[in-house]
């Protein structure tokens, strides 16, 4: 079995700041696989049995291969790079539009479709139910485990304030939001063996895309103006030593 | 209180803002007749920041990165004493300097424009302690196998002296002919006799102030637990820095990350430094992963690791060769290649030192707990005792003899790669504190026998004075006594640490 995990590059937002108009200062904050996406990576490492294989894909510039060797060290098999001047400004449209041929062309016999539930810089979420619906492919969301049953697959989907188990059939396309509690960390064995695996690079002509289907050019988003919203606390604290006379404060702000 | 948990008292409070306020403060106290106590972030381990009477003088909002400058060493920073390590590696890793003044010219825009990076290389186990603090003990790292300790990044201090006035001295400026140092004071330059004892630099070592012929004038401010001067400013120097690889290898038995670090060197490959665990400290972390998982927020420790050794690798085009020399070393000691965790991004290279953090936490978490229940009076009894290569065999089995006699447990962990690894006495009660005193003093004894430091990294403070009576005899304490007379007549500054009135 072949199993496709799509996964990002993203600046990491655990040390990232924000200047005073609200813009991310990148300035010396390293990019890192999106957390989510190395959860997917980890719940298709496991899924791995014997002649199966992991294949990661991320669409980015040259530097997205330093991602995707995380996924390699983490127990990927094979991993693609699309990479392509043309890629660049792509919105979830063209983005998914870019992923969908790559599974097409290259791996259209995927046992399952794995991506990160979102992405820690952009946050839309949005594009496994594209890639799904553009392959037309049943989607499996907020996955936190997954186990193969028999031609198909036990997913725990959680969302939130109940969790459901659905059975999945082949082919599907599943975001996962949970892995191991623990980052986890190659052997040094398992680097030297990742270190002379190439990555693959394709551009927009091995995928077969018009100059209109991707990046910029293929987004159907525009960003009109953005601006960074502050929230302030209005400071008005109530003590509770009197629980009737708290409780009408209460009501009061209400 | 400090990280050594005592407790002291203090009469008032003072938080200086700038250097004309540690000045005023220090006059004060000349004035009253009663002393200050200096205190940054109060991560010592050996209460030097822990009064007993008179004033704190807060360092606390002393706390600024002034700028960066360039001489012909290198690149430097100059920095207000409060200024954290962490807060210096950000401000590097980070760019700060980017928008940061330039202290000699052009100096911040040379350091932008440069294709290289650059960091400050030492790294004790506490990042959030003051660089002042650093200075004043000459505080090492596990780095400090290769970049050696705070003192050798030291460029320049600013101290206010016991008479209230500034002294401004880089290296260079002033030094001692023999052993007898001038040092000039508002009213006119003191000649201080610099004890006459051999300091001892072959191992790590905080031990007493240091000592030599022609000796800097900058290092008697380094290392000398803030007995002679307040730190108001100094200038760091930068280590141009390169991409690592950390590496934590597991061994199947208890003795055999010792013996890997004793033939590790002879593989060729050079770490960036040797920190080693025995099973004791595997086990306590651990007994603390099964308590909370996410507890070091590293993978499980495998089942069969019965000791583990840590270190990093410059990560360049020849680390695999590296790890190929490592690989037969290993083997012999029932280690491979796969039983090993490695990680080169920023963040994983963090978790790693989280890690080897963790075993000194715990048990200081530990023995807090011990303090605030059933023994008020007790103490973590860490050894902090360093020895040469040659004789850490020796001092290896003195460690398991004499903690044993004592009828104690201990875990081992640390600098093994410098001959310093710390032993940390497990005590349940006050009959083992009394116990391990016994203990600690012995080993104390055997380090300085073997040629070693009773007092390699945390300092004398208040709690080892007579450490340095064990390194350097009474002749030696009446020297530094001597000098701290000359400096400070009044003893105004820190009395009570590294030697008593």
């Amino acid at each position: 079995m072949k199993f496709v995990v799509a996964v990002k590059q993203v600046p990491d937002t655990v040390l990232i700041k924000v200047d005073e108009n609200g813009s991310l200062i990148r300035v010396g904050v390293p990019s890192i696989l999106d957390p989510y996406s190395e959860y997917a990576v980890e719940r298709a490492v496991a899924l791995k049995e014997e002649g199966d294989s992991v294949i990661a894909v991320s669409m980015g510039p040259e530097q997205a291969g330093s991602a995707l060797f995380r996924c390699l060290e983490i127990g990927a098999d094979e991993a693609y790079l699309l990479s392509d001047p043309a890629f660049a400004g792509a919105d979830v449209h063209a983005t998914s539009r870019t992923l969908k041929a790559f599974v097409e062309k290259y791996v259209s016999d995927a046992a399952l479709i794995l991506c990160g539930k979102q992405a820690a810089d952009g946050d839309t979420a949005q594009v496994p139910a594209e890639l799904a619906e553009m392959l037309d492919r049943d989607q499996f969301c907020y996955a936190v485990d997954i186990e193969r049953d028999a031609g198909s697959f036990i997913i725990r989907q959680d969302y939130g304030d109940e969790i459901r188990t659905c059975r999945a059939p082949e082919g599907s396309v599943v975001s996962v939001q949970e892995g191991d509690v623990n980052r986890p960390l190659p052997s040094i064995q398992r680097f030297i063996d990742v270190s002379s695996v190439e990555i693959k690079k394709l551009g927009r002509l091995d995928l077969g895309l018009g100059t209109f289907s991707v990046g910029l050019k293929g987004s159907r988003t525009k960003i009109v103006s953005s601006r960074a919203v502050r929230t302030e606390r209005s400071g008005r604290v109530t003590d509770g030593t009197d629980p009737r006379a708290a409780a009408s404060f209460i009501k009061g702000v209400l | 209180m400090d990280e050594s948990k005592t407790a002291g008292e203090a009469d008032g409070l003072l938080v200086p803002e700038e250097e004309a306020d540690v000045a005023e403060a220090v006059r004060t106290a000349v004035s009253e007749g009663t002393c200050l106590t200096v205190s940054g972030m109060r991560t010592g381990m050996c209460a030097g920041a822990v009064p007993h009477g008179g004033y704190v003088l807060s360092m606390e909002k002393m706390d600024r990165i002034i700028g960066v400058g360039r001489d012909g060493r290198g690149y430097f920073v100059r920095v207000q004493p409060c200024v954290t390590v962490r807060q210096l590696n950000d401000f590097m890793r980070r760019r700060g300097f980017v928008s940061a003044v330039s202290v000699t010219e052009g100096a911040a825009e040379q350091l932008a424009a440069e294709g290289r990076e650059f960091f400050y290389p030492v790294d004790p186990t506490e990042l959030d302690g003051s660089v002042g603090g650093n200075i004043a003990t000459n505080a090492s790292g596990p780095r400090t196998f290769k970049y050696g300790p705070t003192r050798d990044w030291v460029r320049r201090v600013r101290a206010v002296l016991s008479d209230g006035s500034v002294l401004d001295v880089k290296r260079g400026d002033i030094r001692a002919v023999g052993r007898r140092i001038p040092i000039p004071f508002s009213e006119g330059v003191r000649e201080i006799d610099l004890p006459s004892y051999e300091y001892n630099r072959a191992v790590k070592n905080t031990a007493g102030m240091l000592s030599e012929d022609g000796m800097d004038a900058v290092d008697l401010f380094v290392g000398s637990e803030g007995i002679f001067g307040v730190i108001t400013e100094a200038d760091l120097y930068l280590a141009e820095s390169h991409p690592l690889m950390s590496n934590i290898v597991f061994l199947p038995r208890n003795g055999d990350a010792y013996a890997l670090s004793r033939d590790l060197p002879g593989s060729g490959v050079v770490p960036e430094f040797l920190e080693f665990f025995d099973s004791g400290s595997l086990d306590l972390i651990r007994a603390s992963r099964a308590e909370d998982p996410r507890f070091t927020d590293m993978p499980d420790i495998p089942d069969y690791a019965g000791s583990a050794l840590f270190f990093d690798l410059p990560m360049d085009g020849s680390i695999t060769d590296k790890y190929r020399m490592l690989e037969p070393v290993l083997e012999a000691h029932g280690g491979s290649l796969s039983r090993s965790w490695c990680g080169h991004e920023l963040k994983d290279r963090e978790r790693f030192f989280a890690f080897r953090h963790s075993v000194p936490q715990t048990i200081f978490e530990y023995v807090a707990r011990l303090k605030g229940s059933s023994a008020p009076g007790i103490n973590k009894m860490g050894t902090d005792m360093s020895v040469p290569l040659a004789h850490l065999d020796e001092m290896m089995s003195a460690y398991d003899e004499v903690i044993t006699r004592h009828g104690l447990e201990y875990v081992m962990f640390g600098h093994i790669g410098n001959g310093h690894p710390h032993a940390e006495i497990i005590l349940k009660d006050m009959d083992d504190f009394e116990e391990a005193k016994k203990a600690y003093a012995e080993l104390a004894r055997k380090a300085v026998a073997l040629g070693g430091s009773p007092s390699a990294e945390h300092g004398i403070g208040k709690m080892k004075t007579e450490y340095v009576r064990m390194m350097y005899g009474d002749r030696g304490v009446e020297e530094i006594r001597a000098v701290k007379e000359k400096m400070d007549p009044g003893w105004v500054l820190n009395p009570g640490d590294m030697v008593v009135r």
